[in-house]
């Protein structure tokens, strides 16, 4: 079993608060992935859960019990750290066993467990070798043999692929998630790589500055950012976000270009004023002049060379990714990003057209940067462009 | 003997392990004097220096090798050579007894205070309690004390205790040393902190975790520092002369000292009394140096 609930945790280190009062479940089995960027008390959170960071306030329960006094060794938590963290006077057989021995397992037990784990990981061939005798990626797996044999209902991960070259951490990404799938232990793995967060998590907890910013399955958080920091993180290249105002009749307008009623809300009834700062159900009324955020993602705008297709743009530059190419287009000097599908022409340097098509609109709060829509019920944001670009 | 220091120091401060190559490691006025001396001129000073080094101990064995009549010879290569110096010196003290009491003493005390060193040493760098600053820069400040201050105090401690003219009491006071405690805290701090962390994950305790994690991979810097307590502890004179009254219980540095007497220096004697006294020191020396070298190659996981 390995179902953990984090209730209220905050860290404060000398007295700089650090970690901002959390609640988080995670159920048993689930592979969660801690995404976020650097400084923002992640491996803070995961050193709390493991037990080697005091907990400042708040309750950490693992299975129900209240893990915030018990020693780091007896909660049934393994971790494999960022810099593997091996012993390096021991051979690869004696890191492995060394849990094992100082919990006094007969012999014979170890020895099983530790070919085992060897044999899974393909270490079998380095098991006299020391850690200097091994590579980065042998390493790393001598790492997560040592937490295997405990046979944890916890495994904690802290950036452990971020020390290896591109396609090294690929091909462990790979084997991390066939081994949970194998193992099917509670997992929580941190890292600042949203590829390695999508890819791996059943479970995505963004965090910033200390705080939850969503939780949720990867498919849900890219599609409905929870937040313009969210919208931001999540997803390469970034989502585009731009200033806009609600305008009358709910349709709101780009800022930098006014003259241009960009989207209308249906959903949001004109008339009754709201505050900003606070988030916005659907229907509720958003008063004219409230500032918002647009956030539109690259694969959801076409360029266009017609003018009837919509926002006049340059193409500033276009990066080549193989697949696909990214434009780097200048709207009146704010930069957007529009992914060009294989097989369109690069437009460099060219006057072109963005047409925002009519879905997959995110509209936030400007002042508090939050959704302004529920998590249920998507907004049906329309746009008014193509009937709307004034003669 | 400085020299000695200043190389054991530089060995003994090094950080042994690194699990993620550290800037702050790498000082760059170093590299840039290295750099400096890299020239020819910075060869000849070196040679120099170990001419200057060197030379005092190539004439103390000439010295002892010269028949009594050529003691003051001054030509570089000796013109005839004797060992009636070393026959008469074995004889006229215990010196071969005196050699073994001094061995035994600089052993003890090199094993005790590397023991003592390392668990002080461990709550300093682990630990955080209260008052831990202070106490730290105590144990500092012991190191700045002359000796001659606390002589006496220990002198009348060792008196009450009736141990006057005894081994034990030339160990007794050494069984601790600020060296040892500040040296080994230091690498000890610069020890990498996932690696004790994961050791506390898979169960040890500070026990294990000082004497199956830690202190294997110190193996360097305790080497170095045992050199150091073992020559330190060697070559001590104060203590034994205030505290020794018969030959067969004192050391050879005291030794050496009994062929200057009132009526003259016995100058051949007494060099060769010296040349058996450092041999065993340039031996372990030597030995040892190689195995301080190798041990910190060795470990270092990248
Ligand atoms: N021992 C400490 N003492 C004081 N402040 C600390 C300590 N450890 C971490 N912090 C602070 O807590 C904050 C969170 O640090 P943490 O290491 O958890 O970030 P992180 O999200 O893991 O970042 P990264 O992706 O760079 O590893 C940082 O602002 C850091 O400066
Ligand atoms: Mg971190």
């Amino acid at each position: 079993m390995g179902q953990l609930s984090l209730v209220g945790v905050k860290k404060t280190y000398e007295g700089k608060q650090v970690l901002h009062g959390l609640d988080v479940e995670i159920a048993d089995k689930e592979f969660v992935v801690i995404v976020g960027p650097s400084g923002c008390g992640k491996s803070t959170l995961l050193r709390m859960i493991a037990g080697l960071e005091d907990i400042t306030a708040g309750t950490i329960a693992i299975d129900g019990t209240v893990m915030n006094d018990i020693d780091p060794a007896d909660r049934g938590c393994a971790m494999v750290f960022q810099n593997y963290a091996l012993y390096p006077h021991m051979s690869v057989r004696q890191n492995m066993a060394y849990p094992l021995k100082i919990a006094r397992m007969p012999q014979a037990e170890r020895d099983r467990r530790v070919n085992e784990a060897a044999a899974i990981l393909g270490l079998a061939d380095y098991l006299d070798r020391r850690p200097a005798q091994l590579s980065g990626g042998q390493r790393q797996r001598v790492a997560m043999g040592r937490a295997i044999v405990r046979e944890p209902s916890v495994f904690l991960f802290d950036e452990p692929l971020s020390n290896l070259d591109a396609i090294l951490r690929v091909q462990m990404r790979v084997e991390i998630k066939r081994l949970h799938k194998r193992l099917k232990a509670t997992s929580i793995f941190v890292t600042h790589d949203q590829v390695e967060a999508m890819t791996l998590a059943d479970l995505l907890i963004v965090m910033n500055k200390g705080v939850v910013e969503q939780v949720g399955t990867p498919a849900a958080v890219y599609r409905k950012p929870a937040s313009t920091f969210v919208a931001g993180f999540i997803g390469a290249p970034a989502m585009n976000l731009l200033p806009a105002t609600v305008g009358r009749e709910g349709v709101v307008t780009f800022d930098i270009a006014p003259h241009l009623p960009l989207v209308r809300a249906p959903d949001l009834a004109p008339g009754t004023p709201v505050t900003p700062g606070t988030p916005v159900t659907p229907g509720t009324p958003l008063t004219p002049g409230t500032p918002v955020t647009l956030g539109i993602r690259p694969e959801a705008i076409t360029l266009s060379s017609h003018p009837e297709r919509g926002l006049p743009a340059t193409v500033d530059l276009v990066e080549e990714l193989g697949g696909s190419r990214v434009a780097y287009c200048d709207v009146n000097g704010l930069e957007l990003a529009v992914v060009l599908p294989a097989g369109e022409e690069p437009y460099e340097g060219r006057q072109v057209f963005l047409d925002f098509g009519d879905r997959g609109w995110h509209l936030f709060d400007r002042i508090s940067g939050k959704r302004l829509d529920t998590p249920t019920q998507e907004v049906r944001v329309q746009a008014g462009l193509r009937q709307m670009v004034p003669a | 003997m400085t020299t000695d220091v200043v190389r054991a120091e530089r060995v003994l401060t090094k950080p042994q392990v690194h699990t993620r190559p550290q800037p702050a490691a790498k000082p760059r006025p170093r590299a840039r004097t290295r750099s400096r001396l890299d020239g020819a001129a910075g060869h000849l000073v070196m040679v120099l220096l170990s001419i200057v080094c060197l030379f005092p101990v190539y004439w103390m064995v000439v010295t002892s090798l010269r028949p009594a009549n050529a003691t003051f010879e001054t030509s570089i290569w000796p013109t005839s050579t004797s060992l009636d110096n070393y026959v008469y010196a074995l004889q006229a003290i215990p010196i071969l007894r005196m050699l073994g009491n001094t061995l035994l003493i600089a052993s003890v005390v090199t094993v005790i205070q590397l023991f003592t060193g390392l668990l002080a040493a461990y709550a300093f760098a682990r630990w955080r309690f209260r008052g831990d600053k202070l106490v730290y820069s105590l144990v500092a400040l012991t190191w700045l004390v002359p000796f001659q201050v606390v002589m006496i105090p220990n002198y009348l401690l060792i008196a009450k205790m009736g141990l006057l003219d005894s081994v034990t009491a030339l160990i007794l006071p050494h069984f601790a040393s600020a060296l040892a405690i500040l040296l080994l805290a230091q690498s000890m701090r610069s020890f990498p902190r996932e690696v004790i962390e994961a050791a506390r994950m898979d169960g040890a305790r500070s026990w294990r975790i000082l004497w199956e994690v830690m202190m294997p991979n110190l193996r360097g810097t305790i080497a170095s520092l045992a050199i150091l307590i073992f020559i330190s502890t060697w070559n001590e004179y104060f203590w034994p002369l205030l505290l020794s009254r018969t030959p067969a219980n004192s050391v050879v540095q005291i030794g050496i000292q009994m062929f200057m007497t009132t009526e003259g220096t016995a100058w051949g004697p007494l060099m060769a009394a010296s040349t058996m006294a450092s041999l065993p020191i340039l031996f372990i020396y030597v030995v040892l140096q190689r195995q301080v070298i190798q041990s910190f190659m060795k470990s270092g996981i990248r």
